[in-house]
């Protein structure tokens, strides 16, 4: 009777205390490495790598980003040869000098909510093949809407290629 | 011998509800998971054109001049440094990184403020080598201790000339 009853309850209670430590660790880290920031960055955008770019020490506050890229497949090849703005004024791929309107709209956004276009960063989160003309025009449409500071993303690498 | 069976009670508390939520939030967390490489922003002040002040007091402003040449498929043709051609390899950066040193004389010169560089990158040069040219103008990774040596932090850019809007 006795052997019975320590050998059944020897099955029931498994010590659960070590894998409960483990799991908790595990749910922690993942919280920890999990970044909960809505960023606007779109993957479809290959960004160039440069060993200067260091992520910034104080977050911007008026931030608009402008992904421009193209669309690849699995194997990075192009599937079309123009570049794309991505995710942009409601529409999810538009050519990047179609978006004047647009840029327009939110520089009377910020207007509306009383922040001056000027102090909003425009983040030109560009394709590394993007042509750099593109880029340039696509910021003068920026500047003619109003805005004026500029920030170009690249990679942080630690050689610089 | 109540007294005994309620300690027993209090031991095998159930773990089962806990560790089902424990679960579901480790699989949640795992997957949701998005691992993204950190990413840096170079900063450029780019007013309107016609706003900046023609005040013809003061001396115009000196401007170095980097062009960027492209082949017509979009890669790097020569990096030149005024009209002082640099090469066409990714030691071209370099090489301008060390022209700019020099320009400058030392990396926390104050007359560095007050220097621009203006980049005049072909219409469909691939934009990595202006951010490579940004890169090797603003400055260079001290190898030992991984800061930023910054040279010259003004950056100007040549407006775009399409060639196709121009043909």
């Amino acid at each position: 009777m006795a052997k019975e009853r320590s050998s059944s309850a020897g099955e029931i209670d498994v010590d659960m205390t070590p894998m409960i430590d483990i799991v908790f660790q595990l749910i922690a880290f993942f919280m920890v490495i999990n970044n909960f920031e809505q960023t606007q960055a779109d993957e479809r955008v290959k960004l160039p790598r440069d060993a200067l770019a260091k992520p910034p020490e104080v977050k911007v506050e008026h931030e608009i980003t402008l992904n421009i890229g193209y669309l690849r497949d699995q194997q990075g090849e192009r599937t079309n040869p123009d570049p794309f703005l991505f995710n942009f004024g409601g529409e999810d791929m538009i050519p990047p000098l179609n978006s004047s309107k647009a840029l327009e709209q939110e520089a009377r956004l910020y207007n509306n909510r009383e922040v001056d276009p000027k102090d909003v960063t425009i983040k030109v989160r560009a394709d590394a093949e993007v042509p750099t003309g593109v880029v340039q025009e696509l910021i003068k449409l920026a500047q003619d809407a109003g805005f004026e500071k500029f920030a170009m993303s690249a990679m942080s690498t630690s050689d610089g290629q | 011998m109540a007294r005994q069976r309620k300690e027993q009670e209090k031991l095998e508390t159930n773990m089962s509800a806990m560790i089902d939520v424990v679960f579901q939030l480790l699989i949640f967390f795992m997957l949701t998971l998005k691992l993204i490489e950190p990413e840096g922003d170079f900063n450029i002040n780019m007013p309107a054109m016609g706003q900046a002040p023609q005040d013809s007091s003061e001396p115009p402003p000196l401007d170095t001049k980097v062009k960027l040449r492209a082949n017509a498929d979009g890669t790097l043709a020569g990096v030149f440094l005024g009209s002082r051609p640099l090469g066409n390899d990714s030691d071209a950066f370099k090489r301008l990184n060390i022209e700019i040193l020099r320009l400058i004389g030392s990396p926390d010169n104050p007359l560095a403020e007050d220097m621009a560089v203006e980049i005049d990158a072909d219409y469909n040069l691939h934009f990595r080598h202006v951010i490579s040219a940004v890169g090797a103008c603003t400055g260079r990774l001290d190898p030992r201790t991984q800061r930023i040596v910054k040279y010259i932090k003004n950056i100007k850019f040549k407006p775009p000339q399409n060639p196709a809007a121009a043909g």
